[in-house]
């Protein structure tokens, strides 16, 4: 049996979920040097949401679609190279991770919403971040607010707010969430030959808001809502780093 | 006797929530935060189960299951792997060094509770 066969009877036999096949032919079509445009133009074309994601990407100054300048998919890509799929292609995991970790941790429905619609933190926030580093270069950023912080701390451990002893609490939970996020989008990333490795996620309440990027990488915003929780998260990426 | 169940993970909330988890059945929860500490808690509590992840700082989860296995006296500990990767590489060679089962994160208590109950007897604490 070849090493293919026996990862599909091994996912069988521990019962995974399987993976999210537009983000996985993504990412291997984005992981070869030589990536065929022709083809990943269709693929995209062919799914709503991500040509859409993949235009405001394409458009990061732009708060609506009446002021994209690039308007096709053929012209983002041209324009930014296909680096800018590769950060759909490790949004898309990620996002999905998040969403399900809310479902079976938190039993709370999560909806990925437009971050330009979202209401914007103000003053002192949590921020956690995760670094890659290897064949791809690049960070994960997630913001909440405090109180956001907390209340999925206790709903994670089960306690009440309240009952959240302190900070380091809510920053540890926090990391949690990162490290599940991105432990599903670097799966996919080393199964498509873009070995890499995170590093460990750092959390801290701030009052900073930017966003660092290595030069030439691609950046996409997300938020997300469940209740009155809101969650924000970016990433960025830059592959080839030979 | 209660059933002995180390639990190795860097993240003090995963430990909480398998602490949590364990907590209706007659079970002695054994922590430790990297695979160093892991083999030496191994050592001395001789548990009935392991449940490790793999990235960990000091010393990861393939290298204490590596070591675990090659130790005559450890070797026999059943591991369910339990961790956020689950990419192709890993889990073969996981596989290959030899586990009872893998969960992937997030996860549902149940899960877990279903995947060890296959390994060990599990039964609820006595009302006092």
């Amino acid at each position: 049996m070849n090493d293919g066969a026996n990862y599909q009877e091994l996912s069988r036999r521990y019962g995974f979920a399987p993976k999210l096949e537009s983000a996985s032919r993504l990412t291997a079509l984005v992981a070869r040097q030589d990536a065929d445009v022709d083809e990943i133009t269709k693929v995209i074309n062919k799914d709503a949401s991500l040509r859409a994601r993949l235009l405001r990407v394409a458009n990061p100054n732009a708060e609506n679609e009446s002021e994209y300048g690039i308007e096709t998919v053929e012209d983002a890509l041209m324009r930014n190279g296909v680096g800018c799929v590769l950060v759909l292609a490790m949004s898309t995991p990620l996002a999905q991770a998040l969403v399900k970790t809310f479902q079976t941790m938190l039993g709370s429905k999560l909806e990925s919403i437009d971050p330009n619609a979202a209401t914007p933190l103000n003053g002192e926030h949590l921020l956690g971040t995760i670094g890659f580093s290897g064949k791809v270069v690049g960070h994960v950023y997630l913001r909440m607010s405090l109180g956001s912080g907390r209340s999925i701390a206790a709903g994670i451990l089960g306690l009440k707010p309240e009952e959240v002893e302190n900070n380091t609490e809510v920053c540890d939970v926090a990391g949690e969430l990162l490290n599940i996020m991105t432990g599903n989008f670097k799966s996919n990333l080393c199964d498509a030959g873009l070995d890499c490795k995170l590093t460990p996620p750092d959390v801290k309440p701030t009052t900073d808001f930017s966003t660092p990027r290595e030069p030439g990488s691609s950046v996409e915003h997300m938020a997300f809502r469940a209740g009155d929780l809101t969650l924000y998260v970016d990433v960025t990426a830059n592959p080839w780093n030979d | 006797m209660a059933i002995k169940i180390l639990s190795v993970d860097d993240s003090r909330t995963i430990r909480l929530i398998v602490g949590k988890t364990f907590r209706p059945y007659d079970v002695q929860i054994i922590e430790a935060a990297n695979g160093e500490e892991g083999l030496v808690k191994a050592a001395q509590e001789k548990p009935d189960l392991i449940i490790l992840d793999v990235t960990m700082p000091v010393m990861d989860g393939v290298t204490m299951l590596t070591k675990l296995k090659e130790d005559p006296n450890l070797k026999a500990i059943p591991v369910i792997m339990l961790t956020a990767e689950s990419g192709r590489e890993n889990v073969l060679q996981i596989a290959r060094l030899g586990v009872r089962d893998y969960l992937v994160k997030p996860f549902k208590e149940d899960q877990l509770i279903e995947k060890a109950g296959r390994i060990v007897t599990l039964e609820k604490k006595v009302a006092a």
